[in-house]
């Protein structure tokens, strides 16, 4: 690797010591030299400067009133300050106000100098290659999210089609005319489905940031029950919702937790249960909303209890996905809720969530 | 209305699913006429050369929203100036395979859109939304 070019800025009153800057470094690095404050500026205007070293002591300006008057317009290129007496309140000051990286007293001594201007140029560099990092990590961000979306659209889409095919043959009598086979299509391609929603679920909950809309709980349970228990007409559903206040949250995270929850509780029922019944009660007060969900489904073996929020954790006896319950999980993580679970195998299992109001 | 059959009006640009829903209409007997269009240019055009033709009007649209060129939201922004009076006669609803949040939202917030219906199409979901329409859709 050759040696980059550093573009040194010194900026001195006395045209002695700016000379004796120049003969002692010009072989090592690209030098700008300013007699004055105002000087100093024209060229920083005009030159992309790496590291600037200026005297403290100037008539008009002095080298940490400079320097804090380049901090919103300059502030990439690292600086140096020099001064011919140890001055506690000038480097207090420059420490405080200017973003200075090293104090240097005069004379200088030329190795120490040289070494510090070595430093300070790989601070300017630690710190352009960090940015360039974070704008290369917001593409890829902004790329995944791109990626995603095409995922929701032109993955799904096909297989969309396929199941719509599938309804098809079931309309036009056709769905036993082929042994069991498009039973089997139908159950893969509800399957795939069924991921690629979840997956979506999980990877949108991850990147985005918590946003906050008006939540209107009566309104998202009534979907959501209506949505579930479309593929179920069997389960009775009991909602009681005490909502007085505005509740300010995260509209598509609340959503994700209540459907999962919802959809869970119609999925695990008993297949012998006469009445099955899911509750749904929900208290909203100016702090938080309490949710309570409880069915008389098959309820989940106490040595389970611990593992359902795992990721990919799954009974043997029922085929989860391993996601639904995780994706729960770390939606409230992100929005500061919490969850506990009881239940037992004769009387089923009650979710109870609490989520903070953020009004 | 005398003398009139119902009518649909299905936009999407992928042909199989203009297929399948056009089978799943059909078959379900929920409308007289069935009109696909590929493109929401080409509702469009269909809208705009029956305007003065009432009888040919559509009664219901299904729309989907990710199309190329011309996507669902941008069909909407140019049918909303419509007349008012084939805006009354004729019911909007989305039918798409979407679980874009934003997308969803968007669906629901626009006041021309009676229903964000998802992919596959079901019968009775459709039955459902049409019954409750069906005074205001002469059919």
């Amino acid at each position: 690797m050759s040696t980059p070019t550093v573009r040194v800025l010194y900026i001195d009153d006395e045209e002695n010591n700016l000379q004796a800057f120049r003969a002692s470094f010009r072989r090592m690095y690209e030098i700008y030299t300013a007699i004055s404050a105002a000087e100093g500026l024209l060229i920083l205007q005009n030159i992309d400067v790496h590291v600037i070293i200026a005297d403290q002591k100037m008539p008009n300006t002095t080298g940490v009133e400079f320097f804090r008057s380049i901090v919103d317009t300059h502030p990439d290129p690292i600086r140096i300050l020099l001064t011919g007496y140890t001055d506690i309140e000038a480097l207090a000051d420059a420490i405080n106000h200017g973003d200075i990286y090293r104090y240097i007293t005069k004379p200088w001594n030329d190795l120490e100098l040289h070494n510090s201007i070595k430093n300070a140029y790989d601070a300017y560099r630690a710190k352009i290659d960090l940015r360039n990092k974070m704008v290369e990590l917001q593409k890829t961000n902004d790329e995944l999210n791109r990626f995603i979306y095409s995922i929701s659209h032109e993955l799904r889409a096909p297989l969309v089609s396929v199941i719509g095919i599938i309804n098809l043959v079931k309309m036009e009598g056709l769905y036993d005319s082929s042994g069991e086979y498009w039973g089997l299509i139908e159950t893969c391609s509800n399957k795939l489905d069924y991921y690629i929603q979840k997956t979506l679920q999980y990877y949108k909950n991850a990147k985005d940031v918590p946003d906050h809309s008006e939540i209107n709980f009566a309104t998202i349970v009534n979907e959501l029950v209506e949505l579930h228990g479309f593929s179920d007409k069997d389960t009775n559903f009991n909602v009681s919702i005490n909502q007085n206040v505005r509740f300010i949250g995260d509209a598509f995270r609340i959503e994700v937790i209540l459907s999962n929850l919802i959809s869970n509780a119609i999925k695990y029922q008993k297949t012998n249960e006469p009445n099955k019944t899911v509750n749904i009660h929900i208290e909203v007060d100016e702090h938080e909303a309490q949710i309570e969900i409880n069915d008389n489904g098959m309820g989940i073996l106490k040595e389970h209890l611990e593992k359902i929020f795992t990721q990919f954790f799954k009974s043997k006896m029922h085929h989860g996905s391993g996601l639904g319950l995780f994706i729960v999980k770390e939606a409230l993580n992100k929005i500061n809720g919490n969850i506990n679970v009881s239940s037992n195998i004769e009387n089923g299992t009650t979710f109870k969530i609490t989520i903070p109001n953020a009004k | 209305m005398p003398n009139r059959t119902g009518k649909v009006l299905l936009i999407d640009d992928n042909e199989i699913d203009l297929k399948i829903h056009y089978r799943i209409i059909n078959l379900s007997g929920f409308f007289d006429e069935i009109i696909s269009c590929q493109s929401g240019e080409e509702g469009l055009a269909y809208i705009n050369k029956n305007l003065s033709n009432p009888e040919q009007w559509p009664d219901f649209i299904l729309l989907d929203i990710q199309m190329p060129e011309m996507d669902g939201f941008e069909f909407l922004e140019i049918y909303k100036k419509f007349p008012k009076a084939f805006l009354d006669t004729c019911k909007l609803a989305i039918l798409s395979s979407t679980l874009d949040f934003g997308d969803i939202k968007k669906a629901e917030a626009n006041p021309l859109v009676i229903k964000l219906l998802k992919k596959p199409l079901y019968p009775n979901e459709l039955k459902e939304l049409l019954s409750k329409y069906s005074g205001s859709l002469g059919i």
